[in-house]
Formats: structure tokens, sequence, C-alpha cells
């Protein structure tokens, strides 16, 4: 039967990431973005949580858990600061091809070395369809550029497409840029000069699944950006006095802050559907797909509209909602972006032929 | 979490997709072309009640607590109560929801009589439809001309005379009151006391007074009966007014109302999803037939429409949900009503643009379904209502 309750355990990695982020990472937010990277004490407090190794398999002495632990603790720590988040997750969504890549020794070859060493770096490029960069795989030496990595540091950079993905460790040359969104992670073009591949795979349903995770993963984080937006900039409009009474009872802004929580909680709904298909086993890549579009789409609705609601001040940096606007702007440019999201997701239903389903149905 | 129908209710499902396909939606089809509603002798009526339809959830006198209380948890219905009717709400209105509106049985009245009825006044009103020997109705009347959504504005006027009630007033677009049995009638002892002064009485059929029944004619969702009526010095025995006095003393009259609205929002919201995906649906085939779906700004536009329907559907669980556990869902029931029918409307908007000049024509499902959908946006408090509702919770929005 239909049930939203996530359960004790996940209330309680929830309540810890909440509790994190509150004390380690929002009152750090321009700090973390000025210096492009956090602290070495944050980083040790976060690895000793256990949060980098929430989905790293049990077999490997990871936690094991599943895609909604990792939704949950995304949405919290990026409400915090999602630059800070992405600089304090080793692995990142480079997780989801290393799982698919090997059911042996290579995922944790490659991974464990990054769990062990706290403020290490794996990064994922897309180089599939809608990309912005161009690695060219020349007999197992990968030569190219991408104009944008979140990260001043590099230790592992795994290449996925449609075919497939590979792993490379050498050979990785970073140009520091000023960055738009996160720069609390960093900002670089990354260059390959016949940098050797470490490890691949080709399998088109599995690179499908791990492009499908690493949506899921920057959608997760979208929801943590503009719910910190939306409840941000409430506040303001409760507390904000013009024309006689606060901003938030003009019928104008008072519509516009229920929009804003609505689409919120849309997201969110979509980001927990689209992670318990994952845990059940059932196909999911369309609807991470279709929940990365509307993260993106929602949170360039919320975001701005945080900077709006604050006027003037919502434009001076001291007020974190337009830093809330350019990280959002920023996590929905990943792998494509939305228009490949959309193309996944689309080209799945228009292969429906009858009723089309919104939820997973149980077969009789 | 489990974001998946259960078994059990798929099979009710595809149920209602059987008598959907071959009685609902032809039904539904005729009633729009001919402009009326479908007339209560009509066989389909009298087929539900052979399949178990057209009932209260009323569980009988027998499971009623001993001393008489009224209480919701005295009705346990069904399992998963809230949410498995949401379900079968949307697959009824996916296939016509004015034919779901149509069904016999004593509709919005019954949530009222269940939470604020005597035992007595379920016997006598939900009784007749434990088991019903010929399609019954029952119908609610709150809105007025002059009060829609503004429900605390109600006019007719309630005025105590011996052991009985003299009401007086007029009432717009309750459905299917000429054929009911009995009315669920708001009204107000003392307009001046605002909410606290509302009163629901059963008015039965025949009652003098009652009268000047005009069927009006709508845009859409033409199956079923919105009716309006008048109240001319219309005498209700005491035993009538639902929960009697001592109900009204120990709570206000607005909150019962207010409740029953908070009740059904979801559910009303949850059929704009039905028929939003009818409307996909059908896109999605007349598309493909036209070769339209090569086209990435067409398959686009139909991705953001499941997108918006999917996450509609899920508002409106998370609110059932809610209120499955006792827990409060005003701001979510508000949020799922807000959202539904304008992702609906979009969905029937866009098969107008595919169909083009087969939509033009005005013989087509889906022109049906663009004109059936706008009235979800209007029903059970608007989406400007629901709006203030929520900005009322989340930014303590004054009333004013």
């Amino acid at each position: 039967m239909i049930d939203f309750a996530p359960g004790d355990e996940l209330e309680l990695i929830r309540a810890t990431a909440r509790e994190f982020a509150a004390d380690h990472l929002r009152p750090g937010l321009r700090q973390h973005e000025k210096a492009r990277g956090i602290s070495p004490d944050v980083q040790r407090a976060f690895a000793e949580i256990g949060f980098a190794s929430l989905e790293w398999p049990e077999e490997l002495g990871g936690n094991g858990l599943g895609a909604l632990a990792r939704a949950f603790v995304l949405e919290e720590l990026s409400a915090g600061d999602p630059g800070a988040a992405l600089a304090l997750d080793p692995l990142g969504p480079a997780l989801y091809p290393l799982l698919e890549l090997s059911k042996s020794d290579v995922t944790g070859e490659l991974g464990q070395p990054l769990l062990d060493t706290p403020g290490s770096r794996a990064l994922l490029v897309w180089n599939g369809e809608g990309r912005r960069s161009k690695l060219v795989n020349d007999r197992g030496v990968v030569s190219g550029t991408v104009p944008w990595v979140p990260a001043d540091r590099v230790d592992l950079l795994v290449v996925l497409d449609e075919d497939g993905a590979f792993a490379v460790s050498e050979g990785i040359d970073l140009k520091s840029v000023r960055g738009s969104g996160l720069r609390a992670a960093g900002a670089s073009e990354l260059s390959l000069i016949d940098a050797p591949i470490r490890a691949s795979f080709s399998d088109r349903s599995a690179a499908a699944r791990a492009l499908a995770r690493a949506r899921l993963y920057k959608a997760a984080m979208l929801v943590g950006v503009m719910r910190e937006a939306a409840e941000f900039s409430r506040q303001y409009a409760v507390d904000r006095v013009a024309f006689g009474k606060p901003i938030a009872h003009h019928q104008a802004l008072a519509f516009l802050i229920t929009d804003m929580a609505t689409a919120v909680d849309s997201t969110r709904l979509l980001l927990h559907d689209a992670c318990w298909r994952i845990e059940a086993r059932e196909p999911a890549d369309e609807a991470c797909a279709t929940t990365y579009v509307e993260a993106i789409e929602q949170s360039m609705f919320v975001t701005p509209n945080g900077v709006q609601i604050l006027g003037g001040h919502g434009f001076m940096q001291d007020y974190p909602v337009e830093k809330f606007m350019r990280d959002a702007r920023a996590l929905g440019l990943f792998w494509g972006g939305i228009d490949s999201a959309r193309e996944d997701a689309g080209n799945e239903l228009i292969g429906i032929d009858g009723p089309v389903p919104l939820s997973v149905e149980a077969q009789l | 979490m489990n974001l998946s129908i259960d078994e059990a209710t798929q099979k009710r499902l595809s149920g209602i997709r059987a008598i959907g396909e071959s009685q609902i939606r032809p039904i539904g089809l005729d009633a729009d072309r001919l402009g009326r509603p479908t007339p209560p002798d009509h066989e389909f009526f009298g087929l539900l009640l052979k399949v178990g339809l057209g009932r209260s959830r009323w569980a009988g006198e027998n499971a009623e607590p001993s001393d008489g209380e009224a209480s919701k948890e005295s009705t346990p219905a069904r399992p998963g109560s809230s949410r498995s009717m949401l379900c079968i709400a949307e697959e009824m209105s996916y296939w016509d929801r004015g034919v779901a509106v149509s069904f016999p049985g004593p509709g919005l009245g019954e949530p009222p009589l269940l939470s604020m009825g005597t035992l007595d006044q379920k016997r006598r009103f939900l009784g007749p439809f434990l088991q019903p020997e010929r399609p019954r109705w029952g119908s609610f009347a709150m809105t007025e001309p002059g009060a829609g959504s503004d429900v605390a504005a109600i006019a007719t006027s309630a005025r105590k005379d011996g052991d009985h009630w003299i009401l007086n007033g007029d009432k717009s677009f309750a459905a299917n009151a000429s054929r009911a049995d009995w009315i669920l009638v708001w009204a107000t002892i003392d307009a001046s006391q605002g909410r606290e002064g509302h009163r629901a009485f059963i008015i039965e059929r025949d009652t003098p007074g009652l009268g000047d029944f005009v069927i009006e004619r709508k845009m859409g969702l033409k199956a079923y009966e919105s009716t309006s009526f008048t109240l001319r010095d219309c005498r209700v025995p005491d035993e009538n007014l639902i929960g009697g006095e001592e109900h009204y003393a120990r709570r206000a009259g607005f909150k019962g109302a207010m409740r029953s609205f908070n009740a059904t929002r979801p559910l009303v919201a949850v059929m704009a999803v039905g028929i939003g995906r009818a409307a996909l649906d059908e896109s999605l085939a007349f598309a493909r037939e036209h070769d339209l779906l090569g086209l990435p700004r067409v398959r686009d536009r139909l991705e953001r429409v499941r997108r918006g329907l999917r996450a509609a559907r899920l508002l409106c669980w998370r609110a059932a949900w809610l209120a499955d556990h006792s827990q409060p869902n005003i701001v979510e029931a508000s949020m799922a009503k807000a959202t539904a029918p304008t992702v609906a409307l979009e969905a029937a908007s866009l098969g107008m643009e595919l169909l083009g000049e087969v939509g033009a024509r005005g013989d087509h499902l889906i022109e049906k379904l663009f004109r059936d959908v706008k009235a979800m946006d209007i029903v059970e408090g608007t989406g400007q209502v629901q709006r203030i509702v929520m900005a009322r919770h989340l930014v303590q929005l004054p009333r004013e």
C-alpha cells in the first residue's frame, strides 16, 4: 500500500545530515566559496560520520545503503551548501559507473583509496550525446578537454557515454577557472593528454543506469538548494515590512511563496518516487531523467524568485539567495543538462503503446 | 516507503477499467452529445448496484460504538481507505468524471453524516444506502449564488420554530439534487455569528418549501446534474439537524464544513489527474497515428505533461496518506488541489493542439476532456482559494 514514511533508519540519517549541515556547512557558506574548498576539520568530521561510504557496497566495507538514503543526505547537505556537499563526497556520482564497472576487485581498487583519503575527489564526466566536451579514446589512451569541472583536484576521472565508461587516474591536467556556481568544490578546465585507461566496461544498459543515478544525484542536490532558497525568502518576506504590512501578506507575494513551496514538494516527491523504484529494482531510468528535468525547471523558478523576494538585498552578496541561484543553475548543467534528460524521458514515453503508467503498478 | 499501487487496489482498478471502457465512457460521451444528465432511470445505474456500487461506506449500526457517540473511527470502511479511494476515483475520472459524479450513493453528504451525525441519523439517511433495492442518491448543498469558495458567507437562514426549523435561501450547483432522496443543506442561524452560526440539515425529498429545481447548463461534465434550488419557509424537523444542537455547542459549525473540504480536496484533485491521464493517452495515440511523435517539440511537451501528472498524483497520494494517519494535511491537500487541475488542463490543451482542426470539430474525446477539466480548478475551492489556505499556514496570511 502507498506509504510515504521513510522509516526510522532514514529519519536518523536525515537528522544527522541536517545537523551536520547546520553546524559545518551553512555557517561557512561564503568562506568555502572564497577558499574554493572545505577545511580539513570539516572533511574529517564528514568522513567520521560515514556519509562518504553511504552507498559503497557492504562487501567492500561500506554501508550498502540505497538511493533514498543518498537523496536524503544530499538534500540536507545541499540545503547547507551544495558546493561543499560536492567537495565532501570523494566519489560523488562517479560511484555509479564504478559500481556497474565490475562486480569484483576493480570497483574496490579504484574507489577505496579515495574513501581512505579525506579531500580526494573522483569526477564523473559525460562524453555522450549533448556533451560540451570532447574526449577521444584512441586505443586505450585518451585526449581532450572538458571546459569545466567542479574541482581543483582530481584523483580519479570516470568518463561515461551511452556505450559504457572508462576510468583514468593519470595524465589529468587542471587549469583553474573562475566558476559560476558551486565554487566551494573548486572550478577547473580539465585536459587529458594521452591519459592511459585503467579500467573500462561497455554495456549500454549499465551505462544508462549509471547516467540515471548520476542525474538523480544532482536532482537531490537541487531539491536541497531550492528548499533553502524557498525557506530563506519565505522567512524574509514574513519579517520584512513594506506598505504597512509584512511583504508576505501582499497577495502577489503570498501566492508566489505558496507556488515555490509547491515546486519544492513536487520535485522532492518525484525524487523519492525515482529512488524508490531503484530500491524496488523496478525500471527507473525514465523516472530519474524526468526528475532531473523537473528539478532543473523548478529550481529555475524557485531560486531566481528567492532573489526577487529580497529585492535589492537579494542581488547583494550579504545574503545567500544569489548564491543559491548560481549554484542551482550550475547543478542543472551536468551530463548534457535538461535537454538530454528530457530526450531520454520523452523517448521512453513515445515508445509506450497503450495507457501511460505514472506509477509502479503491481502485476496481476 | 512504498510508492506503488498494490495488487488488491490494482484488481479493483481493473474492474473499473472493464465497466469504464464498455459503459462509463460511452455514457459520458452520450450525455455530452445530448447535452443533458444521464436520466435517473437509465439502466446503467441499476447495473452499478448489481456490481456493489452506489452504496454507503457506513459500516452499519452493529459497528457503532455502544454509547452511540459519533466518531469517524466507527466506519472502518475499507483497508487503506483514503489512498485506495483516491486510486478508484482517479480511474473513474479517467473514463468519465461527469458519469462518476452521477453514480448513485449518498455522495458528498456522507462524510458530514459519518463524522457529525447521530446514530439515528445514520440509520435513517445512510441505512437505505446499505442494500439499496433501487438506485438512490444523496446530495450536498453548500454553494449559493453569492457564496462559492467563501463558505463563511452563506446566507441561507435557519430559524427555530417549536420542534422544527424554518429554512429560507437559494442553493446552487448541487450535484444530483433533483433526483436525491435527501439533500444535506448548510444554513446559518445567525449570519452575524459567521462560521459559528452554521448548521447542517437533512432536507428530505418532497418537503414543502423545497423546490424550483433548475438543472444548470454547463460547459462540460454534462453527465451529472448540477442543480440550483430554493428553500421557501421550508420546515425541517429537529431530528434532521445533523448531530443535534449538542454537537454545535461542542464545536463550531464551520469546522465541520471545512473538515469536509479538507477530506475531499485530494480526492477532487486526483480526479483531475484521471482526466489529464485520459487526455495524455488519447494524445499519444493520436500523435502516433498522425506521425507526430518524431517531432522533438511534441515529444517534449508530452513528457512535460506526464511528469506533471505524476507529480500531481504523488501530491494527492501524500495528502491522503497523511489523512489516513490522522496527521494534519491542510497545506498538502491544498497543494494537491492547486496543482493537479492546471496540469490536467495543460494535458487536454496540448491534446487539442495536437489534434488541430480535428479538435476544432467538437466531436473528439479530447475536446470534451478540455471542457470537462476546467471545472476541477473551481470546485472544492478554486486554485486561488487553495493558495490563500496555504499562505495562512506558510506566512500567517491574516483572515480579513
